[in-house]
């Protein structure tokens, strides 16, 4: 009973969508981050990233009618979130999701998009029950949930091969945020690192928005461990590398791509010297088009910086163009050609598994060398 | 490391107890938790980095950090006045919540109006005054937690000396006895009020910069955790006194600190520890440290 | 059914008096199967969220509206039902055993914090109930054997089964709608039965003077226990529903503003007003949601808790007693109580 209903919803909004399309009226790409609240400045991050696509587009002339964003709110509270994908699901418009930030938020709005069979691609959320979901008994829907930022085992397992091998550590602190994302990366460079033999010292949690780390360091010191290796975001990165060098920690400091920005590199000023940060995809030297990212990004938000998942978030943005500008605004067709897609863009190929992760796997490693971040492999 | 761990918590916990004075000023005349106070700490932070960023230049060191705080603390203080005016003193008759409400709507408002106008990036801070690192022998420190425990030390100096030995100290003291008797005694309780939140949002001002400047970044919800944790703060130390906010101040910093120094995992679990504390206390203790009973209605 | 009053048909003298409430009661019920399969179907999700608030509202009303207690850590009650239900229905219990569970640990934590705290009073309360909900949050997000920490419940290969209520299976907004619209006037029914009770009057009591209830031999102590305790029969239930409808728990759901939310909507809509409370949630549940609604493509989609704050100013300045507060309450305002 439900199924048919909603497949007779979908058709309706179909034939409504279709309908318009040939009206030359506007066919809409949601972006759905938290706008305002604690991270509100990342999520406006990724609207700006979002909207650059879409700018991009339309100016090329690739459409024969005008693809417009739809920016919503969820505050980075599920049940707000879930709220914004009713909403979105009810403008038959929407082609495609681009969101949501948080796992928390993400898992949830995700069932609701699933049974509205609405493509969703997320930007940031690494939680792997996203896509696991999908897989599991009593999901309502087509498999529709995708991301384009990869999992944590990827960069945390790569940066403990990275310390092994290259700079033969023997022993590491380890902290994170609390966050899904955060601990997610740190349990897995974590056991990849004890499994090659190398040895943990310590493996704690801060509480995510707090600014006084003085304590666990004093404390790390007496640990002496050769790298600190933290999962979690810029601004509590940027002050744990401050503060370690204000307290005399001399190790190295290593993070994922969540802490690499422009922020960092300002608030925890010299003493990011040294620090390693890894990032998802080819560096941007090497890879013109997202060096073209950067300087257009610059150029459209002058007094705004690329916030770490702003390129996922334009990456998405541009994998649903692309799938638009081929089959149209067809959310079925969208979903297809999704699952085959081979895209290349400023992270370096993007294709999804049968989950819908993206099998992107490739990493860079950078140094802040000089105020700057240098690649090193 | 004991010591150095101590003198992390008094860094910290002098941070914590000039809030906390804010809040406990207030409290003291007026009965209420002004939760607005966080905000205002937080917009005397961005003030204190745009008054930096215009006026550094030329003045440059200890005369540049002199002068952002003291435009921060000014900024702060008149924006207390004005919160007082128009969010609090139509509500000063109304049942004791109302203006607890008002107040969370003027701090909704205030961190919005920030996000919305002046920046919703993070912002780094400048340390205003060039770091070293000084060497005891045993242990070191940096020159900026010394700065900043002794310029809280130095206000709370003149905040004591404010309240205790000037007139308008005495009419504040007057007031907290009794806000209705020193208005029937010819105490000018409106200005004495509106005084009382200058000092405060000067205190939290003060406190904006300064956590600005220890933690190198601000953000438009920079004021929120340290409100939360400094209410904390004068609600230990017994909330409406004085010695009992920079009392509850010290300890809390203290506190955390050795929690998450010495407790396996514990910067994580060391915000339950120091709420396990504080239940412990205000249970043996129900009015904190150092408050009074509190006189019953009959 | 006089919880509305008949304040709005006297506006009116030739209306029966049962007619605005009859009414809204009828489009209340009618609306979700109207605008289901319509480009508002949303609606009935928001209207569901703010039912959900009223829910949680009423039950801290008990506590705050009623014996006036300070509770700013209602939420680990909320967070405690949520988590307890979601735990169970992973390991195969129905719904309604699972709400059952949810409502027995709210209340057995509710009982255990309430033995040792309710001697303290006015904002030390506050201080601690707020200290506990934190505590709480924390706990869940730090404690990853049971809750699978920040990553939130259920884990990869679990779900949270499907609501079976007498035969039916719950699947869309409006069936959830429907569920959380017979909780909340069921909560109703046991606030206007308690209210009118000797119990409530007794609250009241110890509210507007605990010491001259003390004295007129009223055992204040387990008068207090009992308020606090039942107000968490709602937030178990509210959290169990919770858990079912989005079928996901994570600890951001239980943060400190959620608190700080409810107290508002209890001291905005009217404390210990049934209706005033209930318009409380309507209003503050209900604006940052119409607003993202409303405000769909336009750049002022960032300015809605902006307009959330001066709501909430505004409302306050100009009803401090309440928008729509009880008429025993109207009869106090006259009085203040804040100096003394």
């Amino acid at each position: 009973m439900y199924k048919l209903k909603s497949r007779l919803l979908l058709g309706l909004a179909m034939t409504l969508v279709s309908g318009c399309a040939q009206k030359s009226a506007s066919v809409r790409v949601a972006v759905a981050v938290p706008l305002t609240g604690d991270i509100g400045t990342e999520g406006q991050g990724v609207r700006r990233a979002v909207e650059l696509a879409i700018e991009e587009a339309n100016q090329s002339g690739r459409f024969p009618y005008l693809v417009e964003v739809r920016a919503f709110d969820d505050r980075a509270d599920p049940k707000e979130a879930v709220s914004v994908a009713n909403l979105i699901v009810s403008d038959p418009n929407i082609v495609a999701v681009i969101g949501h930030y948080n796992s928390g938020c993400s898992i949830p709005a995700s069932q609701v998009y699933a049974r509205a069979g609405i493509p969703m691609i997320s930007p940031a959320s690494t939680n792997p029950k996203l896509t696991a979901q999908q897989l599991e008994e009593g999901w309502l829907g087509p498999r529709s949930i995708f991301r384009v930022v990869p999992t944590d085992d990827v960069q945390g397992t790569y940066a403990a091969d990275f310390v092994t091998d290259k700079l033969k550590f023997k022993n590491f602190a380890v902290l994170h945020d609390k966050t899904p994302y955060g601990q997610g990366l740190a349990e897995q460079f974590r056991e990849r690192f004890a499994k090659r033999g190398g040895q943990i010292l310590a493996f704690e949690g801060i509480a995510s928005g707090d600014r006084d780390f003085k304590a666990l360091l004093t404390r790390l010191k007496s640990l002496n461990p050769q790298g600190v290796f933290f999962g979690g975001l810029y601004p509590e990165c940027a002050l744990l590398i401050r503060q370690a060098k204000e307290i005399g920690l001399p190790a190295t400091f290593f993070s994922g791509d969540g802490s690499k920005t422009n922020e960092l590199l300002k608030i925890a000023g010299p003493a990011a010297e040294g620090a390693y940060l890894s990032i998802t995809g080819i560096p941007v030297e090497h890879l013109p088009s997202a060096k073209t990212f950067l300087e257009k990004y610059n150029q459209k938000y002058p007094g705004a910086t690329v916030k770490p998942f702003d390129h996922f978030g334009y990456e998405a943005t541009n994998i649903a163009l692309d799938i638009i500008s081929r089959v149209g605004p067809d959310r079925t067709k969208f979903i297809d050609e999704l699952k085959k897609i081979r895209y290349q863009g400023i992270l370096g190929t993007t294709e999804f598994d049968a989950k819908g992760d993206t099998k992107n796997k490739i990493i860079t490693m950078t140094k802040v060398k000089n105020g700057e971040f240098a690649i090193v492999n | 490391m004991f010591i150095e761990q101590l003198f992390n918590g008094l860094v910290l916990g002098s941070i914590y107890s000039l809030i906390a004075l804010g809040y406990t000023l207030v409290y003291g005349i007026l009965m209420m938790i002004n939760f607005a106070h966080s905000e205002v700490l937080m917009v005397g932070a961005f003030v204190g980095l745009a008054a930096y960023t215009l006026l550094a230049p030329p003045a440059g060191g200890w005369v540049a950090l002199v002068l952002v705080l003291l435009v921060a603390m000014t900024a702060s203080g008149l924006l207390g006045i004005v919160i007082e005016k128009l969010a609090y003193r139509p509500l000063r008759q109304a049942a004791r919540l109302a203006p607890l409400i008002s107040a969370i709507g003027v701090s909704i408002i205030l961190s919005n109006a920030v996000f919305l106008w002046v920046s919703n990036q993070l912002l780094s801070f400048p340390k205003v005054v060039p770091e070293q690192s000084i060497s005891l022998g045993f242990m070191k420190i940096g020159s900026l937690q010394i700065l900043i425990f002794f310029t809280s030390l130095i206000l709370m100096a003149v905040l004591h000396f404010m309240v205790q030995k000037t007139k308008m100290g005495k009419a504040m003291r007057a007031c907290a006895d009794d806000l209705t008797t020193s208005g029937l005694m010819g105490i000018d309780v409106n200005k004495v009020i509106a005084f009382t939140f200058l000092i405060g949002g000067a205190l939290a001002g003060a406190a904006g910069v300064l956590n600005g400047m220890y933690y190198g970044s601000i953000k438009y919800n920079l004021g929120f955790l340290p409100g939360v944790k400094a209410f904390t703060a004068a609600v230990l130390g017994g909330i409406g006194n004085i010695a009992g906010a920079v009392l509850g101040g010290f300890l809390l910093g203290i506190l955390e600190v050795m929690a998450a120094g010495y407790l396996p995992n514990g910067s994580q679990w060391k915000d339950v520890f120091a709420f396990v504390v504080l239940i412990g206390v205000l249970l043996i203790r129900p009015s904190g440290i150092l408050g009074e009973r509190i006189a019953e209605k009959i | 059914m006089n919880f509305f009053n008949s304040q709005l048909s006297t506006l009116n003298p030739q209306l029966p008096k049962w007619l605005p409430l009859g009414l809204l009661l009828a489009v209340l019920l009618i609306f979700p199967i109207i605008i289901e399969g319509t480009s508002y179907a949303y609606l009935s999700r928001m209207a569901g969220l703010v039912g959900l608030y009223a829910l949680l509202a009423l039950g801290l009303n008990f506590t705050l509206g009623y014996v006036g207690l300070f509770d700013l850590g209602y939420i680990a009650f909320y967070a405690i039902g949520a988590y307890t239900a979601a735990i169970l229905s992973i390991n195969g219990y129905s719904f309604l055993a699972s709400t059952f569970a949810a409502i027995v640990v709210s209340v057995f934590v509710r009982l255990l914090v309430g033995v040792t705290i309710l001697r303290l009073r006015g904002d030390y309360l506050a201080i601690v109930t707020m200290g506990f909900g934190e505590i709480t949050r924390i706990v869940f997000n730090n404690w990853d054997s049971l809750t699978n920490g920040p990553k939130g419940l259920p884990s990869v290969g679990e779900s949270i089964r499907p609501v079976k209520i007498l035969g039916m299976t719950l699947v869309t907004n409006t069936h959830y709608y429907y569920l959380i619209a017979a909780s909340v006037i069921l909560t109703i029914l046991v606030s206007q039965r308690l209210e009118n009770s000797r119990l409530g009057r007794a609250w009241v009591a110890i509210r507007e003077d605990e010491v001259a209830a003390e004295l007129t031999g009223l055992a204040v102590a387990r008068l207090k226990l009992g308020a606090f305790v039942i107000s968490a029969v709602f937030a178990g239930l509210a959290g169990s529903i919770f858990a079912h409808w989005e079928r996901f728990v994570t600890p951001e759901s239980f943060v400190f503003w959620e608190s700080i939310l409810l107290i508002s909507m209890i001291v905005t809509g009217g404390m210990g007003s049934i209706r005033g409370v209930i318009l409380g949630a309507v209003l503050l549940g209900g604006v940052p949601q119409l607003l993202q609604a409303a405000l769909v493509g336009s750049r002022f989609i960032d300015y809605r808790y902006f307009f959330f704050g001066l709501v909430l100013v505004l409302a306050v300045l100009f009803r401090p007693q309440g928008l729509w507060p009880s008429k025993r309450r109207q009869v106090e305002i006259l009085e203040t109580e804040y100096v003394n």
